[in-house]
């Protein structure tokens, strides 16, 4: 018994968890965990304010290396494997259409939750002072995110994924001067072939996934550095928004005192370092608001976590991802798509290839990139900011009404049907 | 080490080191350019001029071509990748268009864009008769519509 509480103290090295510094030390003891703060305000945890969305996009994140791990098990980036394997994953291997639908549904859910998120983090204007910087990189991470999906699209090497990658890298070759020599990079040649096919198996399943982790490190780290979430919106005071916030402000309080040294512990920088600190400080009065994060706040993301597995795997069990017919370059199925999200880019793209394909989504991300520096207004009450918000609100919708006219309402020849009436395929 | 010296040593090393850092990333992007592509040649035979049928043009798949024979002006091959994404166009009989599935371009019988976001018209490529008496296309050459192989 002794040697077994011995073995465990060597893991765990704090006190217990009834007291308060064994749960203080539980957080900052463990590398995993020291990335929350020991303790958090009550209303950060609120459901209201985050939607656990950004936390739900990292656990679908999680579920994609797991599956996909699992799938490299069975795949071989060939043409005349890479279709062959999709079909035994699909019929042979134990489990493998489950493991290969959780992988597909997952990868959807997390373009729909970054969306999601992002948008969260605009209506609560939550880029605002100190945290622009965390803006651009969550920018970042999106189109790491699409890239994700993207180059995952081609690997089944069926119909829907040969063409949408044809039309897709078409697309970029439009991008002046350069785009040819882009396309020709990413394919590996001139068409979508052999070299294609190896080079976006080795993007999907090793460059990009280190991107978004390496990013991902950084958004978290940079949460913590910037003083914690941002309040909600409901707790911000109408004549003194972001009275915490002091980044570059005139110094409201006396300049803090360099503290002398003490001689019985070891110290962190807040002990040596003067001046204000950049971010939200817990003020005395409000410190009866914050909670410790064990268990309060790990409950929650533990919710969180458990509901996005079993939401994915309850979805696996009843749908499985979709395979269509052999890829076979000579013959374009009609009408061609892409990706369901690239869709609102294909319309634009059916009007003009260089305006929509190239000159809109270039001018999207930049106004994304740009929206934390652009937007000079201090307030983040909704009621300071009505311009903005109505126009987030326009580029949301727009973005929305053109995959759904794309989804929904092209046929064949890329016609505009309306979904109810049915045509007869093609006439070739 | 005086100023002057610390300055100019201390250009150097930025130089020789910027420099090196663009030369390994134009390596880089060279490496990632391939040398060899084992893709189908540009330059390739079709079989014999009496292989092709009066009239209705034939669709060669893997070359992505059209192969037209007029019984008065002779042989045009035309491209069957669309000029807009690269979709492959389908010929119609009824109405000697070429339509595209993907964005709904059509392209008339010469090729020219008649409907759709397609920029360019259809290409038209350089077929010769070569000396074993097979027909031969060149990817690479490529013609006006008015083009003709008389055989
Ligand atoms: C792979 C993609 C992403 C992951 C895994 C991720 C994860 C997270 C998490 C876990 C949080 C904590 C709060 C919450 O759950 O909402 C957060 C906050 C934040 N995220 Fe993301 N995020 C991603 C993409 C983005 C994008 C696309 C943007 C914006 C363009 C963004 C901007 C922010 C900002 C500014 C915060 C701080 C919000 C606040 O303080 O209230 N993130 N992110
Ligand atoms: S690829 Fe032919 S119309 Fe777009």
């Amino acid at each position: 018994m002794n040697l077994i509480r011995e073995i465990w103290q060597s893991i765990v090295r704090r006190d217990p968890l009834s007291t308060d510094k064994g749960k203080s030390e539980l957080v900052f003891l463990n590398v995993w965990l020291h990335i929350h703060p020991a303790k958090v305000k009550k209303e950060n945890l609120k459901f209201k304010h985050t939607y656990y969305l950004g936390f739900i996009t990292f656990f679908l994140f999680v579920i994609l290396v797991t599956t996909g791990i699992a799938l490299m098990c069975y795949y071989r980036p060939y043409p005349a494997q890479a279709y062959q394997d999709m079909k035994d994953l699909q019929f042979a291997v134990f489990l493998g259409p489950f493991l290969r639908g959780m992988h597909r549904w997952a990868a959807h859910g997390m373009v729909v939750c970054v969306f999601l998120h992002m948008c969260r983090v605009f209506y609560t204007g939550s880029y605002k002072k100190p945290r622009q910087f965390n803006w651009v990189v969550g920018v970042v991470l999106l189109l790491l995110t699409l890239g994700l999906s993207f180059t995952g699209y081609l690997l089944p090497w069926d119909q829907l994924a040969f063409w949408a990658i044809t039309v897709g890298t078409n697309i970029g070759s439009y991008a002046p001067l350069v785009g040819g020599q882009i396309r020709e990079l990413l394919l590996g040649g001139h068409t979508v072939g052999e070299a294609a096919l190896l080079r976006f198996y080795v993007l999907h399943v090793a460059v990009l996934p280190s991107m978004v982790i390496l990013f991902t490190v950084v958004h978290f780290w940079r949460i913590r550095k910037d003083g914690g979430l941002s309040r909600p919106v409901w707790k911000l005071k109408a004549k003194k928004p972001e009275g915490l916030v002091t980044i570059g402000g005139t110094p409201e309080v006396a300049q803090l005192q360099a503290v002398p040294a003490s001689t019985d512990k070891t110290y962190g920088l807040m002990e040596v370092v003067t001046g204000k600190p950049i971010f939200e400080t817990i003020t005395p009065e409000e410190e009866e608001d914050v909670a410790f994060s064990y268990p309060f706040a790990f409950f929650r993301e533990g919710v969180a976590l458990m509901a996005t597995v079993t939401g994915i795997m309850a979805i696996s069990l009843f749908f499985h991802a979709p395979l269509e017919e052999l890829a076979n370059p000579a013959k374009t199925p009609n009408p061609a798509k892409a990706p369901w999200y690239f869709l609102g880019l294909q319309e634009l793209v059916s009007h003009s290839a260089l305006l929509g394909g190239v000159v809109a989504p270039a001018v999207m991300v930049l106004a994304l990139l740009a929206i934390p520096y652009f937007d000079r207004n201090p307030s983040r009450r909704p009621k300071d900011r009505k311009l903005a918000i109505w126009l987030f609100t326009i580029f949301v919708v727009v973005n929305l009404v053109l995959i759904v006219i794309g989804t929904y309402f092209r046929g064949p020849g890329w016609a505009l049907v309306p979904p109810w009436v049915h045509v007869v395929a093609g006439a070739e | 080490m005086n100023r002057r010296a610390f300055l100019s040593w201390g250009t150097a090393g930025m130089v020789s080191l910027s420099s090196a850092v663009a030369v390994s990333m134009g390596a880089v992007a060279r490496f990632l350019m391939p040398s060899v592509f084992y893709e189908p040649p540009q330059t390739f035979k079709i079989g014999k001029p009496g292989d092709y049928a009066f009239g209705v043009p034939t669709f060669l798949v893997d070359e992505k071509i059209f192969v037209f024979h007029d019984r008065d002006r002779g042989f045009s091959v035309a491209s069957a990748v669309c000029t807009h994404l690269g979709c492959t166009v389908a010929h119609f009989q009824s109405d000697q268009k070429f339509h595209c599935p993907c964005h709904g371009s059509v392209f008339a019988a010469d090729g020219s864009v008649v409907h759709g976001p397609a920029p360019k018209p259809l290409n038209w490529f350089e077929v010769i008769l070569a000396r074993d008496g097979q027909l031969q296309v060149d990817k690479d050459k490529i013609v006006p519509a008015t083009y003709r192989l008389m055989v």
